[in-house]
């Protein structure tokens, strides 16, 4: 078990040192965020609804594209020079890789998620609510369920011709649980209704992390495989 | 069974599923009693209903195919869940037309947030990605494979999109009136027209997948074939 961790911890490091060296993705990820939020704000007409009233939906759905750029590239980088065939072929099982790489983008897309609800904040002067842990909480099952099921279909689609353009034709079909769970449970939270009013979306959302991590490592093995 | 046995029950079942396609439309425009509430609309029911049926076995047939191939490897179960998914997006197709022509009549709109509507339309959209998947790889082996993990990822969210569009509080939809613990609502001539709708388009659905496998089958054997001519 200890050995499977270890396997699963390498992975993680080789990605995040090489995400350190680079920052390509966070920062292309971060710029996304800021730049979305700008947009949004002059794509909604002030006077007739308040950006707090939508903030909800428009942070989660800054998030998926934010993180569809992210989880995108994941093969990317090792596609060069055959490099992913020498993660494949190193005694490492399969379902490792998957969660190794699945912890590595939940790592990124966590931080950017935090950085997009500081920014909706900052931008639209929004509250953070009564409950900021609880918030921390359904960003992070959210993300994690996102990169899970995101990882496992960008090495689907990194295998196609049409490479990243699949992606969410893929991903979005599959999303719905997590933005009705996430976006409720943000809505209401910002609002600063009580944590109980969001115990069933917590719920949901755990559900989807496990449905999406379970089915990624199993099914990972069938899309690498040569 | 053989190919050519095949063959001649998917074009005997069809033919049968076409022949009684022309008894269902006949039931239902000039045999059963005209509902009291809806009107005439209320006739699109007969070919909504059976054609959402079709289009859910037809997308499980597939999603169960395609488990079972990743662990079995047999071409043919590849086969089945191809043909079986193609039939799902017809009946998808039909579904999803029929049900918002009645509900520009019965709802006044066309469209509306309704959790069956959006379940079916995000299945519809899960299986264009597995033929997407498939039509673009280089190699067939690997679209394959890629097209059942689709699949099953789907089956295994629906679930969940089930669970969580049914939070919104939006039913318009009607509620089921045959299914049901206290036993069937529907009258006496109308159950009639509809389960034999239902097994009308059932059995059309089995000839045409029928006729499709087999159809599968034989390029099969031509790609087979000219691969041996070259080698």
């Amino acid at each position: 078990m200890s050995a499977y961790l270890g396997q699963i911890y390498a992975i993680v490091w080789k990605d995040l040192l090489l995400e350190l060296r680079t920052r390509e993705r966070v920062v292309a990820m971060g710029a996304f965020a800021v730049l979305s939020a700008v947009l949004f704000n002059y794509s909604i007409d002030r006077t007739a609804v308040r950006p707090q009233d939508i903030g909800a939906g428009l942070i989660w759905m800054t998030i998926v594209f934010g993180g569809l750029l992210g989880v995108g590239r994941t093969f990317h980088l090792e596609s060069e020079d055959g490099a992913f065939r020498g993660v494949l072929m190193s005694p490492v099982p399969k379902d490792a890789i998957f969660l190794g790489k699945t912890l590595s983008n939940f790592v990124l897309l966590y931080v950017v998620s935090l950085l997009i609800v500081a920014v909706f904040m900052l931008f639209f002067g929004m509250e953070i609510g009564t409950s900021p842990a609880v918030l921390g909480l359904v960003l992070a099952l959210g993300t994690l369920g996102f990169v899970a099921l995101g990882t496992l279909f960008a090495a689907v689609s990194s295998g196609t011709r049409m490479g990243e353009t699949l992606l969410p034709i893929l991903l979005f079909p599959v999303l719905l649980p997590m933005i009705v769970a996430g976006a409720g449970a943000t809505e209401r939270l910002l609002a600063g209704r009580p944590v109980s009013e969001v115990v069933g979306n917590i719920r949901m959302l755990a559900a989807f992390v496990l449905m999406a991590v379970a089915a990624g490592a199993v099914l990972f093995r069938f899309v690498v495989e040569d | 069974m053989t190919g050519k046995g095949i063959r001649s029950t998917g074009t005997a079942l069809a033919l049968l599923g076409l022949v009684g396609m022309l008894l269902v439309y006949w039931l239902s425009f000039f045999w059963v009693s005209t509902d009291r509430l809806q009107g005439v609309s209320q006739r699109i029911f007969y070919i909504h209903v059976p054609a959402a049926w079709t289009c859910f076995l037809a997308f499980g047939i597939a999603a169960l195919t395609s488990g079972m191939y990743l662990w079995l490897r047999d071409e043919r179960l590849d086969r089945a869940a191809v043909c079986a998914a193609e039939g799902g997006m017809v009946f998808g197709t039909i579904m999803l037309t029929t049900g918002p022509l009645w509900g520009a009549i019965a709802w006044n709109t066309y469209w509306n947030w309704e959790p069956r509507l959006i379940l079916t339309l995000l299945l519809w959209f899960i299986f264009l990605g597995y033929f997407m998947v498939r039509g673009s790889t280089e190699n067939p082996e690997k679209g394959k494979r890629f097209a059942a993990v689709v699949a099953i990822v789907g089956a295994l969210d629906i679930p969940l999109i089930h669970l969580s569009v049914i939070w919104f509080p939006q039913f318009l939809h009607p509620q089921p009136v045959v299914v049901k613990p206290e036993g069937p609502t529907l009258d006496g001539d109308m159950l009639t027209v509809l389960l034999t709708s239902l097994a009308v388009f059932t059995t059309l659905f089995f000839g045409l997948f029928l006729l499709r496998y087999a159809l599968e089958t034989l390029r099969a054997e031509v790609r087979a074939r000219e691969r041996a001519a070259t080698a």
